[in-house]
């Protein structure tokens, strides 16, 4: 570690510079240097090779679905029939499909649907269950016991039954597969909150904001919810990946995301008629790549995060 | 105890209750089935006949009346499409889903189990680096991947019949069972594994393991009957919880193989909207769910009796 460095880190205290001086590049300085929270976290994060590995292909699909259209060669519906499962090839890197579409380019804008499902539906379940889960658990009485019935309810419907259900009832677009998986999603954030909400609420910190007569919106807002949050980020994180395979797991019986949206469930479902004609595989092996690309890029920082927010935690499970 | 038997039964009544009932809303917003317009409508007369041989003539509070009745007497309806007694159809499916359930939870048990104590006994070890990434790649790799490999490489191999296959072969049911069960099994023996691990490293720095060794013990009683009961146990929570999600996965994994089970006979009736077997399949999901987290409740309050206070 560099002394600008730790300047950097003083300088973002707002501790004036000359205050600072340059340590010895030493262990026992590293440790007593005064650094934010988040810094720290950043600190042991970045030590963390898979998590690294895994920011990378996070962003790496986050850059793909934003510049879908600027790097793709064909548009992804377009259809030719003269040109029908042809091998990858110089003109169609990953090979074209039954009806002749590009399979690079239907990847490639099966990432954005994919990142938009994911990230949203994951949001959406993170609003719901700590909104349900905090209130539940920090109020405790009728409204706790209410909140827990309604959790049983949603939880005695298995993830993919409830969302195939669900989205069977609303009709196939990508906002009801976002619905229909917040739907079978959120409880699980929201009992890991309301768990968290529990443990936390008789934490001493806690007794002593409310001494001084903080009102319990600041109280859950500024003091319990910063300490409560990281397993429920952790988890949030691991199932953007859960997210994305159950939305191509939804496309695979076909419902769900429309089918002229190029999405990588439905390209494998497309494949299912060539799987035994050799010379074929690459028409579901691409599309399901992307998926298990996705799913272990999002749990290795997943994983990470659980290291550099916890380290007590590091190699358990 | 008893008490504690009580009040869990009766959540468990109320949340299958009103899973009946959510199902049954949710399929009445699916629409009139009988309803047609156009140049080919069927006569008025036959789509009212036919409502009110299906029984949705009525008003839909009585209709659910009318079916938690039938229900209370084993009667699930009749199909739309081909008129059978939907009783029948989960006769005949539900022995295949439970075997293909048991055979999978033996796979994912057996194999996790195994994968995750010398993981954990040989920690750091070549084995232990070759568990990790197994497990991280099978658990980012989605079912149905993994069962179109199967399908597109080992099936009509050997003992594993073809997919699809002629009405006029006939395959024993450990046969059938095999691949789809394996497929079923990986990823969750993939998450046993790593439960395993980390459950069984934190046993084995246990003060008790110390003195089972400190007593003596040859390593194979310390791991073998000391360590592993404890270790098991988030094994066993796992697995309890793991059966709906195993259910989730039956659909798709029936569906590939085409195995005739209760997935197979829901995601076809799903994308023929035919309501009385999705409502009586995911009923019958909700109640295997609600009964096994309950019977998992029960042996814990047994087990350990702090959570009868609760």
């Amino acid at each position: 570690m560099t002394s600008s460095t730790s300047a950097d880190a003083a300088g973002a205290l707002g501790l004036p510079d000359a205050t600072v001086t340059p340590p010895e590049p030493t262990a026992a300085a590293e440790t007593r240097k005064p650094i934010g929270q988040f810094a720290d976290i950043w600190l042991r994060f970045r030590r963390n090779k898979l998590a690294m590995t895994g920011l990378v292909m996070v962003t790496i699909l986050i850059v793909v679905a934003i510049l879908s259209p600027f790097i793709t060669p064909y548009d992804a519906k377009e259809q030719n029939l003269l040109n029908v499962l042809q091998p990858p090839s110089a003109n169609h890197w990953f090979g074209t499909d039954s009806l002749g579409r590009d399979l690079y380019s239907g990847i490639v804008y099966g990432t954005r649907i994919a990142m938009i499902v994911g990230i949203g539906s994951v949001a959406g379940a993170l609003l719901v269950g700590v909104t349900l889960g905090a209130t539940a658990g920090y109020k405790g009485g009728a409204w706790d016991a209410v909140i827990s019935r309604i959790m049983d309810i949603f939880l005695a419907f298995p993830y993919l039954v409830g969302a195939l259900l669900i989205v069977r009832v609303l009709g196939n677009s990508v906002t009801t597969v976002i619905v229909a998986l917040i739907s079978v999603s959120w409880v699980v954030t929201g009992r890991l909150m309301r768990g968290q909400m529990l443990a936390l609420r008789e934490a001493e910190y806690v007794e002593a904001a409310r001494s001084i007569g903080a009102p319990s919106s600041r109280i859950v807002i500024r003091h319990i919810l910063p300490n409560a949050i990281a397993p429920v980020f952790v988890y949030s994180f691991t199932s953007i990946g859960v997210a994305v395979v159950a939305m191509a797991s939804l496309s695979y019986l076909g419902i769900g995301v429309p089918a002229d949206i190029p999405e990588w469930g439905r390209l494998v479902s497309n494949a299912s008629n060539f799987l035994q004609t050799p010379g074929k595989a690459f028409l579901w092996i691409f599309p399901s790549a992307a998926i298990a690309f996705t799913t272990l890029g999002f749990a290795f920082v997943a994983d990470g995060l659980r290291d550099a927010l916890d380290p007590k935690l590091r190699g358990s499970n | 105890m008893g008490k504690f038997i009580l009040r869990r039964a009766a959540q468990a009544i109320l949340v299958l209750f009103v899973a009946t009932l959510l199902i049954f809303i949710a399929t009445f917003v699916l629409g009139d089935p009988f309803s047609s317009s156009g140049e080919k409508a069927v006569p008025p007369a036959i789509q009212a006949a036919n409502r009110a041989k299906f029984g949705l003539d009525k008003p839909v509070p009585v209709q659910f009346v009318i079916y938690l009745g039938n229900l209370l007497r084993g009667d699930f309806g009749i199909d739309f499409n081909q008129s059978r007694p939907v009783s029948e159809l989960l006769a005949a499916t539900i022995p295949n889903t439970l075997r293909l359930a048991i055979v999978a939870i033996l796979i994912e048990i057996v194999i996790g189990v195994a994968a995750g104590v010398i993981a954990a006994v040989k920690r750091y070890s070549f084995w232990d680096v070759l568990v990790t990434v197994t497990t991280t790649l099978f658990i980012g790799i989605p079912v149905f991947v993994i069962g179109i490999l199967l399908v597109a490489n080992v099936s009509g191999i050997g003992p594993f019949p073809a997919v699809p296959r002629s009405f006029t072969v006939v395959v024993p049911w450990y046969q059938e069972v095999l691949l789809p069960g394996f497929t079923l099994a990986i990823i969750d023996a993939a998450f046993i594994a790593r439960l395993m691990r980390g459950s069984m490293l934190e046993v084995l720095r246990a003060d008790y393991i110390r003195t089972a060794r400190a007593k003596g013990l040859s390593e194979r009683t310390v791991i073998g009957k000391h360590a592993m009961r404890n270790s098991l146990i988030p094994v066993v929570t796992y697995t309890g919880i793991s059966l709906g999600a195993l259910f989730g996965g039956a659909i798709i994994t029936e569906t590939i193989f085409q195995y005739n089970g209760v997935g197979y006979l829901l995601s076809r009736a799903i994308v023929n909207s035919n309501a009385p077997i999705i409502i009586a399949v995911v009923i019958f999901s909700v109640f295997t769910y609600v009964l096994m987290s309950l019977i998992v409740d029960i042996l814990y309050a047994y087990l350990d009796p702090r959570i009868r206070l609760n």
